[in-house]
């Protein structure tokens, strides 16, 4: 993982990493007993099929975590103490999805003498829906 | 891993605005990371670094109050905001909290808004934000 990264490296419309997720049923499960959320619209297959939604969904969080993981890679600990998400969830992801992650910087500011990466970013399944899209900011300390 | 009083959850109709809920600890161990991890399917060397996720801080926060009260069939978890303030090493005591900021309606839908907070053992601030729930009239 970077530790931080130089502002000279960074620019606007660069692209972050891309990142390409497979939620099972087994990873919603474990992440189920690793986040405390045992809501069964999540990890109960029966009781998810009797809902509108017709199975199980996986969490937001989880799905959340991977909009971050690329804010990691893209931009390492300066993620960890000075980052900013702010985003929506379009649309339920189900067991059998393929998430890709992906974002840009939209602009570089500064503000109070710090440098500010502002960046979109958005979680499409494999029909190209989106299922979560918003911003995130990072703050380069 | 939680450490926590559960009183009876109250209903989404009984949230009122400025209700606090009753903060929840948990130690963010090395196993317990290892698992979300696992979950998520982290590839940057998070472990090692013996640094904790800031979406695994979240994720405590957010399941802390959820369990705080009860949401009508066809609820979603709408929008998301999160800043996260302070590194947190793995093995750190973390306290999530936060309250009801605002009640809305909108059309069909009633909104609540929660503010979290996390604080790390010494009473640092180390995450907060806001997580709008969309419930059914």
């Amino acid at each position: 993982m970077k530790e931080k990264p130089n502002l000279s490296d960074i620019h606007q419309g660069d692209s972050l990493p891309t990142i390409v997720k497979h939620p099972t049923q087994q990873k919603i499960n474990l992440y189920a007993e690793a986040s405390g959320d045992y809501n069964p619209i999540h990890i109960d297959e029966a009781f998810a099929a009797k809902t509108p939604l017709g199975g199980t969904i996986a969490h937001g969080m989880l799905i959340l975590a991977y909009a971050s993981e690329m804010m990691t890679q893209a931009f390492g600990q300066s993620w960890f103490e000075g980052g900013k998400l702010s985003i929506r969830f379009k649309a339920p992801v189900r067991p059998q999805d393929a998430i890709t992650t992906s974002g840009k910087v939209d602009s570089i500011e500064e503000k109070d003498g710090i440098p500010l990466v502002n960046c979109s970013l958005e979680c499409r399944n494999q029909n190209g829906d989106v299922v979560i899209s918003g911003g995130a900011v990072v703050k380069l300390q | 891993m939680k450490e926590k009083e559960q009183s009876s959850p109250l209903s989404f109709k009984q949230l009122a605005v400025g209700f606090e809920f009753p903060p929840t600890s948990y130690e963010l161990t090395d196993p317990v990371i290892a698992k979300y991890l696992e979950a998520v399917g982290e590839e940057t060397d998070l472990l090692t670094s013996g640094i904790v996720p800031p979406l695994a801080i979240a994720a405590c926060a957010m399941t802390a109050l959820s369990q705080s009260f009860t949401v009508p069939p066809g609820s979603i978890h709408a929008s998301q905001e999160l800043e996260f303030l302070k590194i947190v090493p793995i093995g750190t005591n973390v306290s999530c909290g936060g309250k009801i900021a605002q009640k809305l309606e909108r059309g069909s839908l009633n909104l609540v808004i929660l503010e979290i907070n996390v604080t790390n053992q010494a009473g640092e601030k180390v995450l907060t934000g806001k997580a709008t729930i969309a419930a059914p009239n």
